[in-house]
This record gives structure tokens, sequence and C-alpha cells, in this order.
């Protein structure tokens, strides 16, 4: 029955453009399915290891600025760039991982802001590297020729497809892992830092492997985004407003569950468009108002209630 | 050569001197009381020899291997193993994958682990309760878990921090025996307890402590008899 269920919905994932294609519901698609891919990445984190993030934009607008820095300073096409963008993110978290480690709790949080802002500030102001304020702009992608035919950079078919793959292995990262001691010790993190050191587990490696290959995926995304949007500045990559949607993402959807980032995707980036379609000035009461009510009512997120209901065990 | 040594061991939070100058020794198979008054140290003691705390001078060899100043995981590696007095479980977890968790550090396949676990939940009573959360368990079962999640490390030395507190006389009763019987599988203890009775009978040796400093090293019926430890708890009379 999961099985089917799980083929049901990636039949329906790469069939969705070619049933509806017009232009703003692919869009649309791209940004739940991107915002899945940080979602999953802030839930590895956030609600595996339990360990809040309010900085993830460092590892999205880190992974943003070495693809666009490779694609245009050395020419390094982005289907390399994105996932050096991941790995850029991940390398970036170990020494940040291995600082603010050292804080528990509220502590870690506020740090990770303070990361944030540091690398924002870095990034606007190493203008050699960044061109600061002014951003990062592509003209055009190159060409790419797949089974035959080139792609059309200039419509969102291909980039559906490539989020769609990161996003499939964005969650699948995350079964994965669940699945692994890695997982098992980083619940046990969550529930009791104390004791799972005491029962020999080295609480801050296992935070930090947590904290890169969370950060990994928020680099990819990041990487993605500069590669579809063509255009980066510190503003649009590094805010705390992204690192903050990445947490109201991952929690509304429920944390700790493999599928929560993608309903909480699909329901907070939808959600946001028709409010702002709708009511042009003040959309975002209306967004805070479903937001209090979701986190009232429905703590362990839709997908954690849900899951309730269906009486499942995992 | 002792299983473990503790020289000199001082500890100071601030001007607060918590522990100060303690030296003991514990054989490999006996069962150490470690006593004193309320705020005397014993718990201080306990979280400088697991390396949750850092002493200010002193060290803490473990057959012979200077172990000081290392991390938490690390000293559980080595082979000491620590429950706490305010029991700690991994709450949303099963009784089961709380001790598999500890078993993981000895048998890194999760089959292995769990099967391990299965067998240290009988050893204490809770092979019923394996697949209860465990916030669901009694004050006492919670005390059992801790010392099953302790014993799945598969350690040389045990630190129990109160095991009995909390307990009622035949928990406390049958606390007491599992702990003896613990001794009898090869594991050496350090026992912190508040219920004295509880310690009288089981321990070999009891060390009491008041104000950070060590006061008595004896077995149990000459500790009792001892006027210091007797000043300690009562007070000393007016001269």
């Amino acid at each position: 029955m999961k099985k089917i269920l799980i083929a049901l919905a990636i039949i329906l994932l790469f069939s969705a453009p070619l049933i509806v294609s017009t232009p703003f519901f692919v869009h649309l698609m791209i940004m739940v399915l991107m915002w899945t891919v940080l979602g999953a990445s802030w839930n590895i984190l956030g609600g595996y290891a339990g360990q809040v993030s309010f900085g993830h934009a460092t590892f999205l607008g880190a992974g943003a600025y070495t693809t666009m820095l490779f694609y245009l300073k050395l020419g390094i096409a982005p289907w390399y760039g994105i996932p050096v963008g991941g790995l850029v993110a991940a390398l970036i978290a170990l020494p940040v991982g291995f600082i603010c480690f050292r804080l528990r709790g509220p502590y870690f949080a506020l740090s990770t802001l303070a990361v944030a802002e540091i690398i924002r500030l870095v990034a606007l102001n190493w203008e050699s590297l960044t061109n600061g304020p002014v951003g990062l702009l592509i003209t055009t992608l190159p060409p790419v020729t797949l089974f035959g035919r080139s792609i059309d950079w200039e419509s969102k078919m291909p980039f559906y497809y490539i989020v769609a793959i990161l996003a499939l292995a964005a969650l699948l990262a995350t079964y994965v892992m669940s699945r692994t001691r890695l997982g098992a010790y980083l619940l046990a993190i969550r529930e009791d830092i104390d004791s799972a050191e005491a029962i020999g587990i080295n609480t801050v490696q296992a935070r930090v492997a947590a904290l890169s290959l969370s950060a990994f995926f928020a680099g990819v995304a990041g990487g993605f985004y500069a590669m579809y949007l063509r255009y980066i500045d510190p503003d649009a990559v590094f805010p705390i407003a992204l690192s903050v949607e990445m947490v109201f993402i991952a929690v509304v959807g429920g944390l700790t569950t493999v599928a929560g980032p993608l309903i909480g995707a699909i329901f907070l980036v939808t959600l946001g468009e028709v409010f702002r379609e709708r009511f042009l000035v003040g959309h975002l009461i209306f967004y805070g108002i479903f937001m209090m009510i979701a986190i009232r009512y429905m703590p362990e997120g839709i997908w954690g209630k849900l899951r309730l209901w269906m009486g499942a065990q995992h | 050569m002792a299983m473990l040594k503790v020289t000199g061991l001082t500890k100071f939070f601030g001007g607060l001197r918590a522990v100060h100058d303690l030296s003991f020794e514990i054989e490999k198979g006996e069962i150490l009381g470690l006593i004193g008054p309320n705020g005397a140290g014993k718990t201080t003691a306990f979280n400088l020899i697991a390396g949750f705390i850092r002493p200010s001078h002193g060290e803490v060899f473990l057959e012979g291997e200077n172990i000081v100043g290392m991390k938490p995981y690390a000293v559980t590696r080595k082979g000491i193993a620590r429950t706490f007095q305010i029991v700690k479980p991994f709450r949303k977890l099963s009784v089961l994958e709380n001790v598999t968790l500890a078993a993981f550090l000895r048998f890194p396949a999760r089959r292995e682990a769990e099967s391990r676990a299965r067998g240290v939940l009988e050893g204490v009573g809770l092979g019923g309760k394996a697949s209860l959360l465990a916030t669901d368990l009694t004050l006492s079962e919670q005390k059992r878990l801790e010392i099953a999640r302790a014993l799945a490390t598969q350690p040389k030395l045990l630190l129990l921090d109160e095991p009995m507190g909390g307990l009622n006389a035949t928990e406390i009763e049958q606390a007491s025996r599992l702990v003896v019987d613990l001794c009898k599988g090869g594991v050496t203890i350090i026992w912190v307890e508040h219920v004295l009775k509880a310690i009288m009978n089981a321990c070999h040796r009891v060390v009491v402590i008041n104000q950070g400093e060590k006061i008595a090293d004896a077995p149990p019926e000459r500790v009792v008899e001892n006027p210091d430890v007797i000043a300690a708890y009562l007070g000393a009379k007016a001269k």
C-alpha cells in the first residue's frame, strides 16, 4: 500500500507539468519543490537532531554564490556547479558546526543567526569576488543536448525536472539517514544530549555530520535558485526571511518525518502565492494567521497529524 | 592494579569548593558506596570521574590509564558508564530503542545491538516493557532503564547516582538485589546513595564525604560508628 502510494506520487511528480503546463503552475511547482529541498534540509538538523537553526540561508547563499561564480569565473556549467555548491555549503558547515555546537539549545540557535549575518556581510563587502550589492547576473545558460534534443533554457520545463530530482534526492537522503546509526544517534541527541554522551555518542561529531548533510541540500537548492533566477545578490540569498521560511515549512509539514517538508512546501508555498494574488497589500497578515493556527492546532505538523490519524508507527 | 584510582580530585565552582582533594581507590569486583549529606559533593565527584565536568586539580586513573579531561563519550568508550540521579531517558523513544542506542557502542549492527539490548532488559526486569515509550514507565522502571542503558555499553565500572531516590521500600529491596547481582556478574560499582540502609547491606566498603572532603573510608559496619560521620549527618554535640 505504502509502496503503491509512493510510486503514484513519483509518477504524478514527473507528469504534473505535462498535465497542466501553464507557466504559472509550472513556476509554482518549481517553487514548491525547491522549498521541499530546503525544508528537508532544515528537517534533518532541526527535526531529527533537534538542533534549531535560524541561519540556514548561510548554506543556501553559499551554494548559490558557488554555482554562480563557478560558471561566471571558471566557466563550469551549472549542472556541475549545483552539486559543487552543495559540497561547498557542507564544507562551510564543518567549522560552523564545531564552533556553534559548543553551545546548546537557544544559544546554538542564536549563533546560527549570527553566522548568517556574518556571511551576508562578507558577501556584501567582498566586492572583488561577489560584486557586492550589485549582485551577479547570468544572461544565457550554456547549451545542453540530452537524448539528441537540445534543452530550451527559456522554458521552465528543464528547471522543473532538475528540481524534481533534487527534491526526490533530499527526501530519499532523509529516509536513508533515518535508518542508519547516525539517524538513531540524532534522535538520542534530540531527546537528551547528556544521556547521549553518557552512552558513548560523540554528540559534537554527530551534530556536525547532521549539519553538514543538511547544509549540502540547502546549498544544492541555493545553486538551483541562482540558475533559475539567473540573478543573485546578498539580500536575495542571505536574508533571515529565507532561514525562517525553511523553519516554517519543516515545522508545518511535520518534523522528523520524511515527507513532511514536501507537504509543508505544498501548503505554504501555494498559500503564499494565493494570498499574494488575492491581497496584494498585507498578504503576509493572512500568512501569519495561517501559521498561528497551524502551530496551535497541529504542533506535530500536517503530515505528522495525518500519520497519527492513520495510526502509523513510523 | 586498582580498577579506578582517584587522586587529589578538586573542583571549584567560582569560590565554592565543591570537591576538595578527594582520593580513593576501588578494586575490581567491589561495590563502593559513596555517601554524604546533601551538597557534600557526591554528584560532582561523579561528574568529574565521568568527564561531564573538568576538575580544577587531580587525576582519575582507570586501570592505570589517566582519563582526566576526556569527554563523557570517550570515558564511556573506555569502560565507565553512569546513570543520572534525575533520570534522563530518551522519552519519546521506546524502552528497547533506549537501550539499543547504548548497545550500538559495542555492536554497530542494529540486529546484534537489539538482541543485546533485549538481553540487558531481561536482566533488569524490563523484558516485558520493551515496546513501551520510556516516558510511560514508572519512576522505578525509569531508574532501571537508566541502569540498563548504562549496562548496554558493557562497562567495567558502573557509576550509580542515587538509583533508590524516590522508590518505595519494596522497590528499594528489588533494586538493591539488582545491584548486588550486577556485581556478581562481574561489574565493579560505585554507588552514590541517600538511602543508607540499602548501602549498608550491599556495599563492601563506604567512602563518606562531607563538604567536598573525604571523612571516612571503611567497611559499612565501621563507618556507622565513626564519630566524624555521625557528626556530619546529625551535627556535632555542643562542646
